[in-house]
């Protein structure tokens, strides 16, 4: 067998083993994960592997096949010049299949004084651009894709992986952000345009601290402002069907979810740019006991 | 002779009301249900006994403000039939 390269990644309580048959997506991980703490053992939740369809592949036109402890038989393989959105999708994979231990939302989060906004909603509502956003206006960021519910507590536990920034999220959070935050632009990708940014400093030096879910959000991108109420059943339906793990985890998901719909305020979100929203974030967390 | 209902054991279920349903997690089969009304009045008049369709609508009348006419009897006999396709109701064989 081929040799493979390898790194171990840490992030919030979720630690990973990415292997891959060339150096080149593991010395562009290393680079955006070089601020994260290093993982003192060597006992990883999951392995992800980063391989040649063909073994000839491996040098020849490369493309990159994504493996792992869990994985999709029908995962089209990636271009060489995009295996670290391999490494990322095959981390997201591994962890919308076999985590078992929180129930997870696809859902962007950030805090502020111990309290977290969870926002979620279909691909391209922008949670994770404003995720993005407001962890540089003094939120502190706590995920742009999953959202880990503690079953037992229902406190929210960050999971601050890079942000995926896709298409004209990118040319935002560019004008916001120093360029050395940014990973390599992998233009035409299956999910569009990527660039990977490295959250700010503070979301990866406190990714063991929780936070009380506040406030819901399910924000929905260019349509006029506005705040609109919605029914518990609504939200609960929706968030089932957030959730990649509800129904794996039975009962213990059943009572999380129940309790995080009683608990937490919910509101739908429509709005036309970040200020926007902004502002109408800003007014619901201001009137939060 | 009419047939009879019982729901599924109290212990198999855990009731959560949200604003305009009820959520019932039925535990042997690790399925959420979401259940509009009257379903969910049916389970709870039936508690642990046996029932008729004609039963239940008069537990249901006794209960609730409503008249237990035939079509009230035919209306539970439907809810019954759709509930115990979900499992959460046994047709019951004497």
């Amino acid at each position: 067998m081929a040799e493979m390269h390898q790194i171990l990644l840490k992030i919030g309580p979720a630690a990973f083993r990415i292997a891959s048959a060339w150096r080149r997506p593991l010395e562009e991980l290393e680079a955006l994960y070089g601020d994260y703490p290093a993982l003192t053992d060597s006992s990883v939740d999951f392995t992800v592997r980063l391989e040649p369809k063909k073994p000839w592949r491996r040098f020849i036109r490369p493309s990159v096949h994504i493996g792992g402890d869990f994985w999709l038989p029908d995962a089209a393989p990636l271009p060489l010049a995009q295996g670290l959105l391999a490494a990322e999708m095959g981390m997201n994979l591994q962890m919308a299949l076999g985590w078992r231990r929180h129930l997870l939302l696809h859902a962007s989060s950030v805090e502020k004084d111990g309290k977290a906004l969870v926002m979620t909603g279909l691909s391209g509502s922008g949670k994770s651009t404003l995720s993005a956003m407001l962890a540089e206006r003094g939120w502190r960021f706590m995920g742009d894709e999953f959202a880990l519910l503690d079953l037992e507590t229902g406190d929210l536990v960050p999971f601050p992986r890079l942000i995926s920034l896709k298409n004209k999220a990118i040319e935002t959070m560019q004008q916001v952000v120093p360029e050395h935050r940014f990973g390599p632009e992998m233009k035409a990708t299956p999910k569009g345009d990527i660039r990977h940014l490295i959250p700010p400093k503070a979301a990866v030096a406190r990714m063991d601290e929780t936070a009380r879910p506040a406030l819901l959000l399910f924000p929905r991108f260019g349509h006029a402002p506005e705040l609109r109420d919605m029914g518990q059943s609504e939200v609960f339906v929706r968030l089932t069907q957030a959730s990649t793990n509800y129904v794996a985890l039975g009962e213990s998901g059943f009572e999380a979810l129940t309790r995080f719909v009683d608990q937490v305020p919910t509101k739908a979100m429509d709005y036309q740019s970040g200020e926007q929203a902004e502002a109408l974030i800003e007014s619901l967390w201001s009137k939060l006991p | 002779m009419s047939l009879k209902y019982r729901a599924a054991p109290k212990d198999d279920l855990i009731w959560h009301d949200l604003d305009s349903m009820t959520l019932l997690f039925h535990r042997p089969s690790g399925i959420t249900h979401m259940l509009a009304e009257p379903a969910p009045a049916i389970m709870e008049v039936m508690q642990d006994a046996s029932l008729t369709a004609g039963e239940i609508a008069s537990r249901l009348s006794a209960q609730f403000d409503i008249e237990s006419t035939a079509d009230a009897e035919n209306i539970v006999l439907a809810r019954l039939e759709e509930l115990s396709g979900l499992g959460l109701v046994a047709r019951v064989s004497s």
